[in-house]
Order: C-alpha cells, then sequence, then structure tokens
C-alpha cells in the first residue's frame, strides 16, 4: 500500500491533530553538550523497532499492536531513505505485528511476535518477498522477541520473551491475553521439576467469576502437582537461539529471560541482553525486581557445543540473585510470590548491570564510532515505567522515558538524553519532548543516534491505554 | 534531511479522510444507542415488577444520557451529527419490538420478558459501537473521542449485567409459566 509522507515546517510541529500528542519540540529534551536532536519523522503507528541499512535506509517497524493489543493498526515495515527523506512500504507482517529489524547482504532480518507463536522472517527489501526461517516459538502471551543480530561468527541471533508476565498465565495479563489465546503458556529451555506451587485467581472467561488454579508452564486454569516433570524444548519461552541465516542449525543458548528485547554484541564480540522486571501486582506479585543487562556467555561457544542452555532466572529469581520470595521482594501490591521450580537450574548471572525496577529496557546498540563520541558504551532505549499499574511505588513514576549509557565493563551506567521535566512529555501538558523510546540505533556515517520514539501511551492505576500516529524517530547528532 | 521533518499520514487530506470515515461510524453508533434508548423505554413501561421497571426506568435515563454523549462525539472530530438518525433509531426500536413478538413465541415464551431479552441485544449492539469508537480514538491520536467512550462503555456494560440478570432470572417463568415480569 501507498505510504503518504510529507515534509513540514518545525512550527507545523506545534499543533498536530493528534491531540494526545499536539506538540513535538527537541527544545524540551535535555541533550548532551556538543550534541543536537530533531525529529525526523512524526505520525509512526506503535513502532517497536528500526534497523539501518549499510547505504543509509532506515527500516522501520510499525507494532501493528500495543499493550493491551489493540487497536490493531497494519504491522507495515517502512524504508526511509535518510538522506531525501524518500519512504516506502518494503512489507507488513501478520497479527502480533514485527518487533525486531537487521540487515544482512541485502536481506533483511524481522522477528516478529505472532499470533499463537513469533517467528523469525526473511525479507527481500525489493520485492518484500518474506520466507519464515524460524517458527514455532511459544508466544500469544506478553512478551516479545529480540532484536535480531548478527555475531562476529555470521551466525543470527535472537530472543523470544516469556508468555507470562510473572511465571504463571493470569488475567494479570490484561484478559486480553486469555481471550485471544487461552492454551498459551510458558516453555522451559529444560527440564524442570515443579513444587507444585499454584496461583488462585478469578477467572475472567467463566460466566461468573469463578477461581481459578493455575500453575507454571500451563495454560490458563490448569493446576501443577508437586513434583511433576515439564520436558524442556528447543523452542521454549524466555529463550535465546542462535542458527545459519537460513535458519538451520537452531540452537538455544539461554533461558529464563523474562523479556530480552534489546540483543547486541559489543566490539570484543560479546553478546548482551537487556531485560525487564518482574512486575509488582497480580496474584503472583514482586516487588523491586531490577531491570538488567545480562552478559550472553554461551555466545561465545563454538556453533552446536552448548548441550545445556544457560538458565537466567526467570520465573523464581530476580536480577539481583535473590529468589522471588526473598523478603526485600515482598510485594505491597498483589499476592506475594511462591517458588515454582523445584530444582532450579544454576543460575547464569550476576548481571552486567542493574538499573532501578520498571525503567523498561528495550532495544539497544553498542557505539563504534569516534565521531558519535562514547564508542564501546552501550546506548538502551528506556521506554518507561507502567507505575502505578505495575507497581505503587511512587517513585516509579518517573523511570525509564531516557536513552541510557552504560559502560558494562564498569556495570555503571547514566541517562544520556531525558526530557528536561521527569517522565514522558505527555505528562506535562503543552511539552513536546519524547514520550517512550523503544529503540536506538547508530547510522552508518557513525554521526548520528537514531532514537525510535514509540509514542503516547497513557497509564492509570487501573489500566494502560496507547495512542496510535503519535510514534516519532529522532535523531541525535554530534555537531 | 535539513528541509525539516516529515509527516506520516498526517497532511491535512489524509487526515480528513480519516475523520470523514470515523464520523460515519459514529453516525452508526448514535443510531445503535437511540434504538437500544427507546427500547429501554418502552420496555421499562412494560414491566409491572416494581424493582425492575425502576431498573429499567433507570437505564434508559442513563441511555438518554449516553445518546447526547454520543452526538457530542462528533463535535472531537469536527463533524455535525447526522440528519434523520433519530427517526431511524425509532424504526429500528420499534422493529426489535416485532423481532423480540416473533422469537418470543417462537421459544414458547409470553409477555414482557421478551423485551427485555432483546433489550439486552439491543445493549450489546450499541457497547460494541461505543468500543469500536474507543479504538477509532485511540487509533488517530484522540483522547477526547477515546476517554468519553471508554467512560460510556464502562457504564454501559454495568447496565448490560443488570439487564442480563433479569433475562436470566425471568426467563423460567416466561417459558415454563408463561408469566410476566
Amino acid at each position: 500500500m501507498p505510504v503518504t509522507v510529507t515534509r513540514t515546517s518545525w512550527d507545523a510541529l506545534r499543533s498536530l491533530p493528534t491531540t494526545a500528542r499536539p506538540v513535538v519540540d527537541p527544545a524540551d529534551v535535555e541533550v548532551p553538550e556538543g550534541y543536537e536532536l530533531e525529529p525526523v519523522l512524526v505520525g509512526l503507528s506503535f513502532p517497536c523497532g528500526m534497523g539501518f541499512a549499510p547505504d543509509g535506509s532506515l527500516f522501520l517497524l510499525e507494532g501493528g499492536s500495543t499493550w493491551p493489543t489493540r487497536p490493531y493498526m497494519r504491522a507495515r515495515i517502512l524504508r526511509l531513505d535518510t538522506a531525501t527523506g524518500a519512504m516506502d512500504e518494503i512489507a507488513s507482517e501478520v497479527l502480533g505485528g514485527p518487533r525486531g529489524v537487521t540487515w544482512r547482504d541485502g536481506t533483511l532480518y524481522v522477528t516478529v511476535k505472532g499470533g499463537r507463536h513469533a517467528h523469525v522472517d526473511r525479507i527481500d527489501p525489493s520485492t518484500g518477498e518474506r520466507t519464515t526461517i524460524v517458527d514455532g516459538l511459544p508466544s500469544g502471551g506478553w512478551h516479545e522477541p529480540s532484536d535480531p543480530v548478527f555475531g562476529p561468527d555470521g551466525l543470527l541471533y535472537f530472543g523470544n520473551g516469556s508468555v507470562s508476565q510473572n511465571g504463571v498465565c493470569l488475567p494479570a495479563g490484561f484478559t486480553v491475553d486469555l481471550a485471544k489465546h487461552p492454551t498459551a503458556c510458558d516453555v522451559p529451555g529444560q527440564d524442570v521439576t515443579l513444587t507444585g506451587n499454584n496461583v488462585w485467581s478469578r477467572n475472567p472467561t467463566a460466566p461468573f467469576p469463578y477461581l481459578a488454579e493455575t500453575g507454571p508452564f500451563k495454560p490458563f486454569g490448569r493446576r501443577a502437582e508437586k513434583g511433576e516433570v515439564i520436558r524442556g524444548h528447543l523452542k521454549c519461552s524466555s529463550g535465546l537461539w542462535r542458527c545459519h541465516p537460513d535458519g538451520s542449525g537452531l540452537e538455544l543458548l539461554a533461558w529464563g529471560l523474562r523479556n530480552p528485547y534489546g540483543l547486541a554484541f559489543s566490539e570484543q564480540g560479546e553478546l548482551y541482553a537487556s531485560d525487564n522486571d518482574l512486575e509488582e501486582k497480580g496474584e503472583r506479585a514482586i516487588a523491586d525486581d531490577p531491570d538488567r543487562v545480562w552478559h550472553i556467555r554461551n555466545a561465545r561457544t563454538p556453533h552446536g557445543s552448548v548441550s545445556t542452555p544457560d538458565w537466567y532466572g526467570f520465573p523464581d529469581m530476580c536480577a539481583d540473585g535473590l529468589p522471588v520470595d526473598h523478603e526485600s521482594h515482598r510485594p505491597a501490591k498483589g499476592k506475594a510470590a511462591e517458588r515454582l521450580i523445584a530444582d532450579p537450574p544454576p543460575w547464569a548471572g550476576p548481571a552486567t548491570y542493574l538499573e532501578k525496577p520498571h525503567t523498561c529496557f528495550c532495544h539497544m546498540e553498542f557505539c563504534r564510532s569516534d565521531a558519535f563520541g562514547h564508542r564501546r558504551a552501550l546506548f538502551v532505549a528506556s521506554f518507561g515505567t507502567y507505575a502505578p499499574l505495575n507497581t505503587p511505588d511512587p517513585n516509579a513514576l518517573t523511570r525509564g522515558f531516557c536513552i541510557t549509557k552504560v559502560d558494562v565493563d564498569s556495570g555503571s551506567g547514566e541517562a544520556f538524553l531525558r526530557n528536561r521535566r521527569p517522565g514522558p512529555a505527555s505528562a506535562h501538558p503543552g511539552s513536546g519532548g519524547i514520550e517512550r523510546p523503544v529503540d536506538c540505533k547508530f547510522h552508518p556515517d557513525g554521526r548520528s543516534l537514531y532514537l525510535l520514539d514509540f509514542g503516547v501511551t497513557a497509564v492509570a492505576p487501573t489500566h494502560v491505554v496507547a495512542y496510535a500516529r503519535t510514534g516519532v524517530l529522532w535523531r541525535l547528532t554530534r555537531i | 534531511m535539513t528541509d525539516g521533518p516529515l509527516l506520516l499520514e498526517l497532511d491535512e487530506e489524509t487526515w480528513a479522510d480519516q475523520l470523514d470515515r470515523a464520523s460515519a461510524w459514529l453516525g452508526n453508533l448514535l443510531m445503535s444507542q437511540e434504538k437500544f434508548r427507546t427500547y429501554a423505554e418502552d420496555a421499562a413501561g412494560k414491566i409491572e415488577e416494581p424493582h425492575i421497571r425502576e431498573y429499567l426506568r433507570e437505564i434508559a435515563g442513563r441511555a438518554a444520557e449516553h445518546e447526547e454523549q454520543a452526538r457530542g462525539l462528533f463535535l472531537v472530530l469536527g463533524r455535525e451529527p447526522t440528519a434523520g438518525r433519530s427517526t431511524a433509531g425509532a424504526v429500528l426500536a420499534k422493529g426489535a419490538e416485532l423481532v423480540a413478538d416473533v422469537v418470543g413465541r417462537s421459544g414458547g415464551a409470553r409477555g414482557n420478558w421478551r423485551d427485555v431479552r432483546q433489550l439486552l441485544l439491543a445493549n450489546q449492539d450499541a457497547i460494541g459501537a461505543f468500543a469500536v469508537a474507543e479504538q477509532l480514538g485511540y487509533a488517530l491520536g484522540l483522547p477526547e473521542l477515546a476517554d468519553p467512550c471508554f467512560r460510556l462503555v464502562a457504564e454501559k456494560t454495568k447496565d448490560q449485567l443488570l439487564i442480563q440478570e433479569y433475562m436470566l432470572e425471568m426467563g423460567p417463568m416466561a417459558i415454563l409459566l408463561g408469566l410476566d415480569a
């Protein structure tokens, strides 16, 4: 389908027709000295990821869905010529939409959340022809497939988040998930024995609010038994894999990654994954689990040599190395969690970097350019909190909504770019700053960092909604 | 790119076309709500049981308020409510009453329970229309459209639960004994 793009004036960005985001103004953003921020493209619908080709073409993914998964907007893959502003549609994806993209030898590789199953597609950008190279990854629930990235070994690496929000499929997932995919559930990456701890919750799918009992790695409403063994699968949830560019040789490197949305190789060839914290709400609530960046050490091993994947803790361990039922993770909102796995594998932590809970780390990339500065630093898009929905902690209300710069060697980090006033721009009527950074990628010229801003997501104590046509592509350039 | 930012499908022509399409849906929404309101007023007048009658009158009153709020949604889009819809809503309500009569008789039921059952269906249709308008508000980046629809769907859903409960309570009496409520 055709794409209508028009050049406009800077003044026009002060009176946009989308009243959810009527103003886009870089003056409201605090930018590091020596850098300049400008909006490039305004009006994206639920953009979830992007990737550059070496010629400066930027491939943008419009999500096709949000949280909850409506309204459905077309899940498009758009190509923007960053030199001329020309734009066209390369392809569209299925329900659930694309989440991550990378370019390699003239071909696009796209991870897709899908409906019931997540998958990885290979797309010819000249024809739009699509080939699914990996399919059948458990999905239909809460979390996302990751960035696809190529390693120094020429293999394709990608992840897929958990189906459940906090380890058990519960109505906390806005019910929409249960309505659309009533049999979806997590799948472990290796055999696990269950404790028999189940979770009682209301059953919104029943005519009356009967209670239901649900166990881990089970569809909603099915209980687990003590000592029950759940078989691990190559195609698990919360996993991270590598394969050849045609999808062959699929190998599971890790599991227990709750939402490994961002994946990036350092210049030294080390693989890192961003991951989001467990939430403090619902019938299995966990407080103060940090957001984090993991080092995926199995990426260093020869292809085909991983007999047992590393386990990074989901659903029973927090990123600080403490179990979910530890006193420090007792929730102020919701029912405290119990452990689900009786024989947990060895933990693959500690994390490379811990961030405050509910920052919501998303896509990320290492800087490889002296022209931009901060070479070897990891830049992470921090989507921003869903508080007060996912935690009652008032300190969490303004966390995220920034680009975070992480030093993976020292394990330190700081906000690199954020609004002058805390929180998203929409929290301050009249402000035109950033809303929710979901991706950041460096232009091949090495001078600019592009920032993909998902757009307005309004969060209340009881629900969350998102507005299409409010997404913005920004560019941060060293001057 | 130094010539200014790009707008994706937010140019005046594309935007006006989108608002026209959304406005057309609001016309359907208004008609559905008018039908429900008319039906609720008629049904309340036929019920003899005092508690149910009072509840239905309250629902009819809220339906009238919701109808007025539905007319206001057009203004969010810079459009006027389509003329003649009130007549269409009333005609549809009368048509539904006839359907209720036929369905009720063929199912062996008699009396005013048939109207409560049809009222349930009419409200379901109107709830769906508001819920779609809410989604249009999100799709267009317009909280002025989405927010009131969100509230209206919530209020109408509460009314729907109440109508459903009385429809279920009254059903066996109407079908097995042929008694009015």
